[in-house]
């Protein structure tokens, strides 16, 4: 079973990265989409903004209960019928009965997530009702017999000559693939069906609980159209819809639009309470307020902050797996990161469990997110889950469990590799080529090899000795400063050293548990946060100093969140969150010292690449920059600077190689239309990754960690390749 | 923000999602530029505004096209309750099945506006769509903003799906200051 659903995933993947036009479409909109939407937000606080909309929705959550009665009040006070529809069956059901009963034939309906989360149309079939979906993007799909690719683009994946195909099967004559043709079609070819429809379905954005009225935020008009003319209007709206008053509901469709598209407003949003005349009598208005996982979602003590969704799909706009691969396979029925959480309440488990592994990490989700819903934070919770559920995977289980959680076994093992790897290596830094099974993974990059000599028997032997330093840090190196690229570590002693700065290597300090956490053990992220906790603290120091964003997010968030039901390390935890920060932010706002660097470089092209941990994570891009350019250096933006650069830990090796590859390449390709000789960096996965990348296409272009690059620049030089 | 100040935005905003603007200067004006534009017979939906203005003595006009009629090439004019300046949007109250019909199933819409009525956003209006909701408990309030649109089709932004193609606001001073008629 769980084998063949994965290999049904895989299969889908590689449909996906075989259709480079689907790629092109997605990076297409990918690109407009942020500028359009910073446009539309102009002179609004975006984060204001979102953290009221997560507030109103944590109420509404928090007194479900009483919104809904009062919601029902409200609405059958005007002459609406409400049903609360516990399953999708249920809803179904209640609808196709209805439809039966009224004799209905035909019913027109708008685009509705929560009808495709129901798959309310082929229970319309059964009752022998023709449901005719009349948005221009759903027809599109029903006649392709597809399911969306986007929440609110759902033909997003398709391309007009293919349009133009299914329109000439209904037209019975040759469609020319112009767009503005294929629209007019559309509109005369669904015409009718409002006229002849004896019912209309929408689904709702809003259900407002002070009115008992509902709003529709549209585009095309065909809402409006389905809602007038049919004398039987049923409207199926998730419970999460629910704002308390007409000002939520205003405030909801002011964000709606801008994040969603980056229009300012939809070209409607029509808002309806109760039965209005339909001809000469009232139309019969039918509310089906939907469950079907809703309330379970809601009472998820770690997944609940979900509820806050409003739909908008912006999760999935800026995800570079969703662009890499479409909402056909980073999906279910809902898409994108939000798709990941609701597939696995609405459909379980078992739908999601492979899509869960599709989150490469990176937060972009999560910057836009205008309920302020922590994304990636639920996903991985719910990899954990299903880890627990199904497992991680003999080997993983083996590596974190048995390896990881002993750390002199675990660093034993990698300084064996060191010696192991010699044959690959060649005596170089970088392996280009791996043999047989394991070619694949240098077949678009090289990949670096272990340290002959980790950092921990290498620092401290050069360290100055400091008359009154300013502060005593402990630097957590992680294993890729410690056993890839000491070099790192050993120039963040040196420029720390310079600013009289004492860093001390708590030679205790282990993996920070993040690859176990990602691959869904929670259990050994734990184990691991307890060891690291004990051994960043014991010598007490001021500060903690990371060159990787990827612990530094471990070591202020997950420690916390992970030890937090025990009192005693819940404080250690807290105390060790407010006292780490990456190198760079510390050399900027807590010693102010970029000036030190003042006038060391001589105008070297660098472009800037934003780690996703670190920008997004620890909220620092201002530093790196600010050092770069004090120090000299010419600073050539890239686009899509914060964009992942495709590493994702275990996701680029085992997991999900082919979609990291893709990723990288994008990045490659802003890396090298920057213009820059080097391209700097502050996080060791990253640098992997780009590195890597650069080297096997034989690039001039250098890349280097920040803190390299300002060691290089205080040793009097910068050798950019 | 001034009247002027609203009126200029309204103006901008609504211009950037492909509704016409015009201001007239009284009813000949009007019916002179409906008479000009449409591309057939011309619906006039339930409105005190406009028959205050005597826009019938000035126009032809269909009282009641039914469903069926409203296939053929047609358009809609109404009046309007309200606009939303920021995002360059017309309120209208919508619970008469004439104006629904008639702001739906034409290919053109012309909307006469009071510039005096125009609010500073969504917000503004809230308090607005509350008394709404007292005078009639049972409604159907349409925000609309330029004319219909997809991007359905490779994402490229085509004008007129199922709803009207144009938008045409004209703006007429003196036509109404009450925002709960149309």
């Amino acid at each position: 079973m769980k084998k063949e659903r994965n290999q049904a995933y895989k299969k889908r993947i590689t449909q996906a990265l075989a259709t480079p036009r689907l790629q092109e479409a997605l990076h297409k909109f990918g690109d407009a989409y942020p500028l359009a939407r910073e446009a539309a937000f102009e002179g609004l606080d975006f984060e204001a903004l979102r953290q009221e909309i997560g507030h109103m929705k944590d109420g509404v959550r928090e007194n479900i209960d009483r919104y809904l009665q009062q919601f029902i009040e409200n609405a059958e006070g005007a002459g609406a019928k409400v049903y609360v529809a516990k399953t999708a069956e249920d809803a179904n059901d209640y609808i196709a009965k209805l439809a039966v009963e009224r004799g209905v034939k035909l019913a027109v309906k708008s685009k509705s997530m929560a009808s495709e989360e129901t798959h309310l149309n082929k229970a319309l079939e059964k009752a022998g009702v023709k449901a005719l979906e009349t948005d221009l993007g759903e027809w599109i799909i029903q006649l392709a017999g597809q399911r969306p690719s986007h929440m609110v683009m759902p033909a997003i994946h398709m391309f007009k000559e293919e349009v133009a195909e299914l329109f000439g099967r209904v037209t019975g004559q040759e469609e020319s693939p112009e767009i503005e043709h294929l629209v007019q079609v559309a509109r005369e070819q669904l015409r009718q069906g409002y006229v002849d429809a004896d019912m209309g379905i929408t689904g709702a954005n809003i259900a407002v609980a002070e009115t008992g009225g509902i709003a529709l935020v549209t585009n095309e008009g065909n809402a409006r159209l389905a809602s007038t003319l049919p004398k039987i209007h049923v409207a199926l709206v998730g419970i999460e819809k629910l704002v308390p008053t007409l000002e939520d509901a205003a405030k909801v469709v002011q964000i709606l639009p801008k994040n969603a598209t980056g229009q300012l407003m939809t070209s409607y949003v029509t808002w309806i309470r109760g039965a209005v005349p339909c001809g000469d009598e009232d139309k019969e208005l039918h509310i089906v307020l939907l469950d079907n996982g809703r309330s379970a979602l809601a009472q998820s003590p770690h997944c609940k902050d979900a509820m806050r969704c409003i739909r908008c799909g912006a999760c999935a706009n800026v995800c570079p797996v969703y662009q890499t691969v479409g909402g056909h396979v980073f999906g279910h029925i809902y898409i994108g990161a939000i798709g990941i959480i609701l597939t696995a309440f609405f459909d379980g488990l078992d739908k999601a469990a492979e899509i869960v592994r599709a989150c490469i990490g990176c937060r972009a989700c999560v910057a836009v997110c205008p309920g302020n819903i922590d994304l990636e934070g639920i996903i991985l919770h719910l990899r954990g889950v299903i880890g627990e559920e199904e497992g991680i995977g003999l080997g993983k289980s083996i590596v974190f469990k048995k390896v990881m959680r002993n750390r002199r076994l675990f660093h034993g093992l990698l300084r064996a590799g060191a010696l192991l790897q010699k044959p690959v290596t060649r005596g170089e830094r970088t392996i280009r080529h791996l043999p047989l099974y394991f070619s694949s993974l240098t077949e678009w990059r090289t990949l670096p090899t272990i340290a002959e000599k980790p950092l921990r028997d290498l620092i401290g032997k050069h360290s100055k000795k400091l008359h009154k330093p300013r502060y005593k840090v402990a630097f957590f190196g992680g294993c890729a400063n410690d056993f890839i690229y000491p070099e790192t570590g050993l120039s963040l002693e040196k420029v720390l050293n310079h600013l009289n700065v004492e860093v001390s290597y708590p030679e205790k300090q282990s993996c920070c548990g993040i690859p176990a956490l990602y691959s869904g053990d929670r259990e050994t992220a734990v184990e691991l946060a307890r060891q690291n906790v004990e051994a960043m603290l014991e010598g007490s120091p001021d500060y903690v100093v990371t060159t990787c964003p990827t612990c530094t997010m471990a070591l202020s968030r997950d420690f916390v969140e992970n030890l937090q039901d025990n009192p005693d390390w819940a404080e250690k935890a807290e105390h060790l969150s407010s006292i780490t920060m990456d190198v760079s932010a510390f050399i900027v706002n807590v010693l102010g010292e970029q000036k030190a660097f003042e006038g060391l470089a001589g105008g070297q092209k660098v472009t800037y690449h934003d780690s996703c941990h670190l920008k997004r994570g620890a909220g620092v891009w201002k530093e790196p920059r600010e050092l770069i350019a004090t120090a000299g250096c010419e600073l050539k933006e890239m686009n899509h600077s914060d964009r992942c650069c495709g590493f994702g830990g275990s996701y680029s090796f085992t997991s999900h190689p082919d979609i990291s590859r893709r990723i990288t390449g994008d990045k490659l390709a802003d890396i090298q239309a920057s213009g820059a000789d080097l391209v700097a960096m502050d996080c060791p996965g990253c640098l992997i990754m780009i590195r890597g990348a650069l080297e096997k296409v034989d690039s001039d272009i250098g890349a280097i960690h920040t803190i390299d690059l300002m060691a290089e620049l205080l040793e009097g030089g910068v050798n950019p390749a | 923000m001034s009247n002027g100040e609203l009126m200029e935005q309204f103006i901008d905003r609504a211009r950037r999602i492909q509704a016409r603007v015009e201001q007239v200067g009284g009813v000949g004006e009007v019916a002179d530029y409906i008479r000009r534009e449409a591309c057939g017979p011309v619906w006039l939906a339930p409105s005190p505004s406009m028959e205050r203005l005597g826009i019938s003595e000035h126009l032809e006009l269909v009282r009641d096209f039914g469903r069926a009629g409203a296939m053929d090439r047609c358009c809609g004019l109404t009046g309007v309750n309200f606009a939303l300046a920021d995002t360059g949007t017309l309120v209208l109250e919508s619970t008469s099945e004439q104006m629904r019909m008639a702001t739906t199933l034409p290919e053109q819409h012309f909307a006469l506006l009071d510039p005096r009525k125009i609010l500073e956003d969504g917000l503004a209006a809230v308090p607005h769509l509350r008394e709404f909701h007292r005078r009639a408990p049972r409604n159907y309030l349409a925000y609309i903003s330029g004319p219909s649109r997809t991007a359905d089709i490779e994402r490229v932004l085509t004008i007129g799906v199922h709803g009207p193609k144009e938008l045409h606001i004209l703006l007429l001073e003196g036509l109404s200051d009450d925002l709960y008629e149309n």
